[in-house]
């Protein structure tokens, strides 16, 4: 026990703990006044407590709450509690602050067991898909309304989001697959050398670029930059009662909101898948001339002759598949966002991952469809 | 203390303004002003919509750096070189209500008011929720401690936002219209209470406002600026200001509507 103890014990004339404090109480002494006084009021021996205040000049916030907090400790421990000379200005603080004492409070979430989250989970997931569904369908609505009248349809703000997906997209990809094109040609060449077939290396490149590469890299890049910020978007304006302000004055929100981002993610994504295979072709064509001995023509005249259109429109399809599924889970998730600035955050990360999500599952699908079309 | 080291005759003003100009980019909206408020004074700012009333008060918390003139807190200037620390300790110790509220939207009302608290005092944990109950029933929004901020209405943002202002009872709270959004009854509770902890706790007060019942009720003195003026247009007590020969302060105590023509911008 320090010097500048905050406050002296003693006896009462009824025998009670007298505990008679020096200091104000306050932010700086609450700490502690409480640890020595929660033991004291611990002990067996102290069934009474008077608290003498004469000499406390000050009490702040946190004061009244350590008084409070004594007296919460007290009646837990059956331990009986008086306070005496409380200065009046103090006094008048103190009943100032018990003015009246609603209570109420938040019923809690339930807590269930671990089986019982898990059907709480799956029936959650269940009802968000049912709702994407949903929101899909609304859009595919308008869609249709849109192309009966594409006059009314808001092309300015498409050509915008254009330019956001698409050509602001168009370096970052390049570097992506030409790099990508580099790595496979590389792989491939190792293995082809020993058989003498290097040729074959652009076989390989420009078939894995054409039916799979170049869409599934190009939908991932577009989740992760186009889906994530249509969430963000849309989520702020949710937050700042946007979108409440738009539907009252009489807008259709997945017209006015959704249909643009959509439309401008299906004409960004093929040209972008097309620029893709270019960009993957001369990473292909890079490696193959400085350490396969094959010329660019040659590389380029077996792509000729191995590509067929089926590869090339089965694979700008799959793009165009991706795409919408992008962007409408983007600008779902962005509506799903509740008050608050975290839930922005959340939903964005939530659309990225959907997006990827949904990527794989719908190319595992047209993979098995093209299968069994033949392409 | 600062108001200990700084031993020269500002050392009883919590905050002086001198010759300050502030203004966002280019545009200038208050200019050359210049007033002092003593400790534990409660002064209220007055003055119409857009007259610059929240700019001032960033201007006073260091928000918004002045393009001209200085703002001394307990008599340092808070934009000098080398007072980046000191700002920061004297800002632990300074409330702040801002305009909207600002509570923070991932964290309960409880976890709001007890974030400066657990961060810049050592209470013990069997302490901090009672604190945090106090402030929230001095609002009088005692058990919201589990709800959100956005399942708040306005006015109860406002008062929550206000409980986090007195949080670590500072020794000088700068409020942005405290009572907007608020019924009568609440808004007279909310005077009180600022009021009682100026009498109690000495705490120091800037008060941005244009409710004239509570400009009446707690005001020990009232500045009025003025977006045309760009600056001060007259201080001194409510009761006074009232019966000002200005026009412009005097309709603005008596609610009298200017003419049409009258008004620029
Ligand atoms: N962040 C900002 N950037 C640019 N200009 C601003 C900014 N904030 C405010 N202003 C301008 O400064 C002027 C004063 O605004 P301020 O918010 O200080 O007004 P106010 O007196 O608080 O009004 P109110 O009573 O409506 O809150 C306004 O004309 C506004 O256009
Ligand atoms: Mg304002």
């Amino acid at each position: 026990m320090g010097r500048g103890f905050p406050f002296e014990t003693g006896k009462s004339s009824e025998g009670e703990l007298l505990i008679s404090f020096t200091t104000p109480l306050t932010y700086e002494t609450a700490a502690e006044i409480w640890q020595s006084v929660s033991t004291l009021a611990s002990r067996k021996e102290n069934a009474s407590l008077v608290l003498d205040l004469s000499a406390v000049s000050k009490v702040d916030s946190a004061g009244a709450a350590l008084l409070r907090s004594i007296q919460g400790l007290c009646e837990r421990k059956g331990v009986r509690l008086r306070t005496q000379s409380i200065q009046p200005p103090i006094k008048h603080f103190l009943e100032f602050l018990e003015r009246e004492k609603p209570k109420k409070d938040k019923p809690s979430p339930p807590s269930g067991s671990m089986l019982e989250r898990f059907g709480a989970f799956l029936i959650e997931q269940a009802a968000e898909f049912r709702d994407f569904a949903r929101f899909c369908g609304s859009v595919f609505a308008v869609m249709a309304g849109s192309i009966r009248h594409p006059a009314k349809f808001r092309w300015a703000e498409s050509f915008y989001y254009l330019q956001l997906a698409g050509s602001n997209a168009m370096t970052i990809l390049f570097l992506i697959m030409f790099l990508l094109g580099v790595v496979m040609t590389f792989q491939a060449a190792i293995q082809l050398r020993q058989f003498g077939a290097n040729i074959y290396v652009a076989d390989l490149v420009s078939l894995a670029l054409a039916r799979e590469l170049a869409p599934v890299f190009t939908a991932m890049l577009l989740a992760g930059r186009s889906g994530s910020a249509f969430a963000a978007e849309i989520g702020t304006m949710k937050v700042g009662e946007e979108l409440d302000a738009l539907s009252v004055m009489g807008f259709n929100l997945p017209e006015f909101i959704t249909l643009p981002k959509v439309l401008a993610l299906m004409i960004a994504a093929p040209l972008l898948t097309m620029w893709a295979n270019f960009a993957g072709l001369v990473g292909g064509i890079a490696v193959s001339s400085v350490s396969l001995d094959l010329t660019p023509y040659s590389f380029m005249y077996e792509v000729y002759t191995t590509i067929e259109f089926s590869d090339i429109a089965g694979g700008l399809l799959k793009t165009e598949v991706f795409a919408i599924l992008i962007a409408l889970v983007g600008c779902f998730r962005g509506f799903q966002t509740s008050m608050g600035a975290d839930s922005v955050g959340r939903q964005t990360t939530a659309a990225v991952v959907s997006g990827l999500f949904l990527i794989i599952f719908a190319d595992a699908i047209l993979t098995v469809i093209y299968y069994f079309l033949g392409w | 203390m600062p108001a200990d080291s700084a031993n020269n005759s500002t050392s009883e003003r919590a905050i002086c303004a001198e010759n300050v100009s502030l203004g966002y980019g280019d545009r200038t909206i208050l200019k050359d002003v210049s007033f002092c408020v003593e400790q534990g004074q409660i002064v209220t700012v007055l003055g119409g919509s857009g007259s610059g009333k929240s700019t001032l008060m960033k201007g006073l918390i260091g928000l918004l750096k002045p393009t001209k003139g200085r703002v001394r807190l307990y008599g340092k200037d808070i934009f000098e070189t080398g007072a980046e620390a000191w700002l920061e300790w004297a800002r632990r110790r300074i409330g702040v209500l801002f305009q909207s509220g600002a509570l923070i939207g991932s964290l309960t009302l409880g976890e709001n008011i007890a974030l400066p608290i657990r961060e810049f005092s050592n209470v013990p944990k069997e302490i901090l929720p009672e604190i945090v109950r106090l402030k929230l029933e001095m609002v009088r929004l005692g058990g919201y401690e589990s709800y959100y901020p956005a399942e708040l209405s306005g006015g109860m943002k406002k008062r929550a936002g206000l409980a986090r202002a007195i949080a670590l009872d500072p020794k000088t709270l700068f409020c942005d219209e405290p009572t907007e959004g608020l019924d009568p009854v609440i808004s007279a509770e909310m005077d009180n209470l600022l009021m009682e902890l100026n009498r109690v706790l000495g705490i120091t007060m800037v008060v941005v406002t244009h409710d004239l019942p509570s400009i009446k009720a707690i005001s020990d003195w009232s500045i009025m600026v003025d977006g045309e003026a760009r600056g001060i247009i007259a201080t001194g007590p409510p009761n006074e200001l009232e019966n000002s020969s200005d026009s412009r302060v005097y309709d603005f105590f008596h609610r009298i509507a200017r003419p049409v023509n009258s008004e620029r911008r």
